[in-house]
């Protein structure tokens, strides 16, 4: 009985579905039959705006544009000989160039392709109207990523190129396709997830010459979120400029919250490269300098000895440990032996007597090779990692690099020689294994700065209008009156007649600072320069980095100097 | 041969010859609808599937030679094993089409769920089996529905919503079969229904999504509505007699996605037309009620509940499936058994068969 009654259902719904086939294959043949025959449904996409970058004045940075690509679907050309002629007196289209798009687009009969990317404005409405009058021409409109400043900031922002197929198969279920673009470097890359938008697109029917006879669905793309950042589109842009055609990089900072204002790192690249067409030739010639690597942005991806800019640290380590005070002095007669080594200062017949002060203006090599000593490599270590050194930042920028604080475990365990005292020496202005990055000295000056408080450094301020949560500023540990005496030397520094970063002098603002020149093995110092203004309050930390760029007291001093000067032209100091 | 002459005698030659019937259909579909990318034989699909109807064979004369009751008693072995291939595939399986369902070992890709059918349908049955005059008691409903719920867990939590939904049927259909009370099911059917939303809570997006397309495909004509309509086309435009094989434009123009596998029956629809596909739907049809007949005319209470189990799976897959390509039931990626290209299916089918074979020659005549 109950088998009886399952098997009725089950033959029911065969039944139901026979009427079903019946119903499409019989009843409505015709209509799809029609369907089918013209393959007459399209998908046109319709992209999902990326997000817009915009400084903290509200200044667009990054956003998109129109552009304009024609497109050929070989199946509707009817009339070949016309269409030739179009694309040659419009375009400019040579005829062996018409030939081999006509033949592009054949390998492909019913989809469209692309046969000229990204034309003028004027020329696409010249085409959009004549393409009424021959069929299988179609304009088609794309936005395309726009960065205004060009080679500025170019690190800072990153730039975009086609998802690779590893990368598709990984974002598929987030929506993308094979023929988006995905973040490369900086911010495009950090926040790629918030600056994407989600595609749309109109399903149309289309008749058998290729026009639209009925829309039959749509989904509308979703925008990216727009980015504010705290950059200032001016300072970034002095910035920039005052790198010049040198190597090298600028950051400064606003130490009381981390916000940074100015980003760059030379040599540059214009990211537009990557989405204009027919530019492969130089952007493989970019990708591939492994000289000058235009693609690594130096402030927060390059390594360097900091050389005497990390006195600061030293300084500070021997005062909070009570090894020295304010008074403390040794004498610098030019050179400092070791055993039978001898360490020079870089001012041959010497500094004299020199206390923490003045040691720091006149950045005196043996009064901190004695401090070192006595301070010992284990303190100059954990203080360097108490500025932040040895570790990342944590500024949302891609591929930031944590550099090296080495320690005697660490040499022990990576060079299996033990820790020497000539180490020691080198450590202590800053040479030897030690190696940091840009980001990293401006934290460290921005902890003098703000009075013994580390900031996070971070850019985006607000994502799609949404408030990004600030990273509270933490102390480091130093006692009060330690900073006020490293401060003090810092002033010197610059506004000494002595002082080694004089040149980084500006008037009606007390600058404070310090200068670095680095030796390193590739060739001539790394040149180096960080400070703040103005002195009392301080509201830009700077760091400036000029690789090879000689003696930190010249070029990266005045190149600090123009940037203060910017900076209170612009009134922020 | 161990089988002596009196059970090859009732072996089903006619449900042997439509099964292989079926998979040529299958085998030129599936062709059809991979030619375009000229993949060498080797790497082709049509050879892929040769091998794994070759150990399905292999598979199936061995399930007929052993005596569906040494399935019984192993039957709860299976299904622990299986349960734990399941725990596994959760942990370790590769991530396809949103997806944890599969294992991969060498080139091909091996999915428990699709076996899981079976070992539910052997152990259900050996459960009811042996309780003849008990199943109209409540209390003995628990361990069945115990027996159900942990594979169909499992399975959701894949998420492959289409086969657990596909376990449902086998499960009402054995307890019916087997003599438990109507007004019992029907309490469980409504809590079933009572727990849906707490389900649909549980539910990956892109199932709400599917679900929600099938209410109305306008919603999503890009996604998950254009496979539909790009199917349904294909499909509508075979008319009477069919475009002919490998002449369907849609298939052969790359229109209808996942057209070897889920959506296979759209190209025998567009390429052989309404005869074909109602030729199609017939066999499948005798090859059900063959299988109700072997469940009506076994004595044996463990073979009759195998026999029914086993209709009733091919039954489900095959309407919901040919079902979803004419836009009647929302797409829920359950393959169609002996057609769609996927050796777990082809294998799972061939070893029900098997059994189908089994239960039907040693069923004893009265």
């Amino acid at each position: 009985m109950r088998d009886r009654a399952l098997i009725a259902v089950v033959s029911a719904l065969f039944i139901l579905v026979g009427i079903g086939l019946f119903y499409n294959q019989i009843l409505k043949h015709g209509y799809y039959f029609k369907l089918s025959r013209n393959n007459s449904i399209r998908i046109v996409p319709i992209d999902g705006p990326r997000g817009s970058i915009f400084d903290r004045t509200g200044k667009a940075l990054v956003t998109n544009r129109m552009s304009f690509d024609v497109k050929l679907v070989y199946q509707e050309i009817n009339d070949r000989r016309k269409l030739a002629g179009i694309l040659r007196d419009i375009l400019g289209m040579p005829s062996e160039k018409i030939v081999e798009s006509l033949e592009k687009a054949g390998a492909r009969p019913y989809a469209g392709v692309t046969i000229a990317e990204d034309i003028p404005k004027e020329k696409a409405f010249v085409l959009e109207e004549a393409s009424c009058e021959v069929s299988g021409l179609h304009i088609e409109t794309r936005s395309k990523r726009d960065y205004i400043l060009g080679m500025f900031g170019s690190h800072l922002f990153g730039y975009l190129s086609a998802i690779t197929e590893e990368e598709l198969e990984r974002l598929k279920d987030e929506g993308y396709r094979i023929t988006d673009l995905v973040g490369r470097g900086g911010l495009e890359k950090y926040y790629e997830r918030e600056l994407k938008g989600v595609d749309g697109g109109t399903q149309i029917e289309v008749d058998s010459r290729g026009r639209q006879t009925r829309v039959l669905g749509v989904k509308e793309p979703e925008a990216g979120k727009d980015l504010q950042i705290t950059i200032d589109a001016s300072l970034q842009v002095a910035a920039d400029k005052l790198l010049g055609d040198r190597k090298g990089a600028i950051i400064a900072m606003d130490p009381s919250n981390g916000e940074i204002l100015a980003i760059a790192s030379h040599p540059s690249f214009d990211p537009n490269i990557f989405v204009r067409p027919g530019t492969s030739r130089e952007r493989l010639q970019l990708l591939n300098d492994k000289k000058g690597r235009p693609m690594s942005n130096k402030a927060i991806s390059g390594i360097y000895p900091p050389g005497s800019v990390f006195k600061v640290v030293v300084a500070s380590a021997a005062l909070d440990t009570k090894k020295i005070d304010a008074h403390s002095s040794f004498f610098c007669s030019g050179t400092y032996n070791l055993g039978r080594a001898s360490f020079d200062c870089w001012k041959a017949e010497g500094h004299g007597w020199q206390d923490v002060i003045r040691a720091l203006m006149n950045s005196c090599n043996i009064f901190f090779y004695n401090t070192g000593r006595i301070v010992g490599p284990d303190s100059i270590e954990s203080y360097a990692q108490r500025f932040g050194f040895g570790a990342l930042t944590g500024i949302d920028l891609p591929d930031e690099v944590r550099g090296l604080v080495p320690g005697r475990a660490w040499k022990r365990a990576h060079r299996k020689i033990p820790w020497y005292e000539g180490d020691t020496l080198n450590y202590s202005i800053g040479q030897g294994y030690l190696l940091v990055t840009p980001i990293q000295v401006l934290n460290m000056i921005a902890v003098v700065a703000n009075n013994g408080n580390l900031v996070r450094p971070h850019i985006v301020r607000r994502v799609g209008g949404e408030e990004m949560p600030l990273v509270k500023s933490r102390p480091v540990g130093l006692d009060g009156n330690v900073i006020k005496i490293v401060r003090e030397g810092l002033f010197e520094v610059v506004n000494n007649d002595a002082g080694t970063g004089k040149r980084a002098k500006v008037k009606g603002v007390a600058v404070a600072g310090k200068t670095g020149t680095a030796q390193n093995p590739q060739g001539r110092t790394h040149a180096w320069f960080c400070g703040f203004a103005p002195f009392e309050r301080a509201k830009i930390c700077l760091v400036v980095l000029l690789e090879h760029g000689g003696k930190g007291g010249v070029e990266p001093a005045q190149i600090g100097q123009g940037f203060f000067e910017e900076a209170k032209r612009l009134g922020y100091l | 041969m161990i089988i002596d002459n009196k059970k090859k005698r009732n072996l089903d030659a006619i449900l042997l010859g439509m099964t292989i019937a079926i998979f040529i259909i299958g085998m030129l579909a599936i062709y059809s609808a991979t030619q375009a990318r000229a993949l060498s034989f080797r790497e082709s699909y049509v050879f892929r599937q040769a091998i794994w109807f070759a150990i399905g064979t292999i598979f199936l004369f061995s399930s007929v030679r052993i005596s569906y009751q040494k399935f019984i008693d192993a039957s709860y072995i299976l299904y622990g094993i299986n349960v734990s291939l399941l725990v596994l595939v959760l942990v370790l399986g590769h991530v396809r089409l949103g997806a944890q369902r599969w294992f991969a070992i060498g080139n091909f890709a091996f999915q428990p769920s699709e076996f899981m059918k079976l070992s539910l349908i052997l152990a259900l049955s050996a459960y009811i089996g042996q309780r003849k005059d008990t199943m109209q008691s409540l209390a003995s409903l628990i361990m069945p529905c115990v027996i159900m719920a942990i594979p169909f867990v499992l399975v959701l939590a894949q998420p492959d919503l289409g086969t657990a939904l596909t376990l449902l049927p086998i499960f009402f259909s054995i307890l019916l079969i087997g003599g438990a009370r109507l007004k019992h099911l029907g309490w469980m059917t409504a809590i079933g229904i009572l727990c849906a939303p707490f389900f649909w809570h549980c539910l990956r997006g892109y199932q709400k999504q599917r679900l929600m397309v099938f209410l109305n495909p306008n919603i999503d004509p890009l996604g998950a509505g254009y496979t539909i309509i790009q199917s349904k086309i294909a499909i509508g435009s075979g008319g009477l007699l069919g475009k002919g094989w490998l002449n369907g434009t849609q298939n052969q123009l790359n229109f209808t996605p996942e057209r070897h596998t889920d959506f296979i029956f759209s190209v025998i629809g567009e390429e052989w037309g309404f005869f074909g596909s109602i030729a199609l739907l017939l066999l499948y049809f005798m090859i059900i009620q063959r299988a109700f007949s072997i469940a009506s005319q076994t004595s044996d209470r463990y073979g009759r509940c195998i026999a029914t189990g086993i209709a009733v799976l091919l039954s489900t897959q095959v309407i919901v499936n040919i079902s979803m390509t004419i836009g009647l039931m929302p797409v829920v990626g359950i393959p169609l058994p002996l057609v769609s290209y996927g050796g777990s299916s082809l294998l799972t089918t061939l070893v029900a068969v098997g059994l189908l074979l089994n239960v039907g020659m040693r069923r004893s005549t009265f």
